[in-house]
């Protein structure tokens, strides 16, 4: 769980708030006193261990089904379902 | 300096805002397919014979379970083409297509909720005009062609 990380984005997903090659601050610290909520976007690992960013859309017994803003191009909960807190490392707190 | 090269000493990581798995390979065909199989399973519910009551039950059983499982393929079919191979030109284009796409889906839900020949026929029919703008987008000329089933509908092909 990162304190504050950068990353690059790849994909296309997240547009066009978040355009591929963009740089992204991710923090765990908002999640110390928060649980995320629905419209966050988070980073969250995949089942291979991958970084993926991804926006919540709900919320159901505990667990969060993600989804990019570009829904017309992305790979998300309408695919592998929904995803437990503990893949979620981050929320996306400022684009560099 | 700018505040945001501070943030240049963390070490610069991957994420990735993932489309979908750009196969690039997408096909009307099985939504066709399917929705013939949905139109003979109609008929068959229809044909049941009412002579050994286990024996129609069982029939009723396997056959209902067919369409259900045919109805999902065209579900998840026309939604892949929507959602993943469809862009917003697309639409812009055909402005038709989105409407296409909500009623067929509506009537595909029917088709598996009810014995409903004319709405079984009525989904067909959708599909084969979403699968003539597939074509279209795809630059080739689609063709309507009298299928081989049992049904005895059309399915659309190109040249």
């Amino acid at each position: 769980m990162p304190l504050l990380a950068r990353f690059k984005i790849l994909g296309h997903s997240m547009e066009p708030q978040i355009k591929t090659g963009e740089t992204v601050l991710v923090s765990s610290i908002p999640y110390w006193f928060k649980i995320p909520k629905i419209h966050d976007i988070v980073a969250f690992k995949d089942d291979t261990n991958k970084i993926l960013i991804k926006r919540i859309i709900r919320i159901q017994n505990g667990k969060y089904f993600v989804q990019g803003d570009n829904k017309n191009d992305s790979l998300d909960s309408r695919k592998f379902g929904y995803i437990p807190k503990d893949k979620i490392i981050g929320e996306v707190i400022y684009k560099l | 300096m700018k505040i945001k090269s501070l943030f240049n000493i963390l070490p610069l990581k991957i994420a990735y805002a993932h489309c979908d798995i750009p196969c690039g390979i997408y096909d009307p065909h099985q939504a066709q397919l399917a929705a013939h199989t949905v139109i003979r399973m109609t008929q068959l519910l229809m044909e049941i014979k009412r002579e050994g009551e286990t024996k129609a039950e069982h029939d009723v059983a396997r056959i209902t379970y067919v369409k259900e499982e045919h109805s999902s393929i065209i579900e998840g079919e026309l939604e892949t083409l929507r959602n993943d191979y469809f862009k917003e030109e697309h639409y812009k284009e055909y402005s038709n297509l989105n409407d296409l796409f909500v009623k067929t889906l509506k009537t595909v839900s029917k088709a598996r909720q009810n014995i409903d020949i004319v709405v079984a026929q009525e989904t067909l029919s959708g599909i084969l005009e979403i699968a003539e703008i597939f074509y279209k987008t795809k630059g080739v000329i689609p063709v309507r062609v009298k299928s081989i089933y049992p049904t005895g509908g059309e399915i659309v092909v190109y040249k």
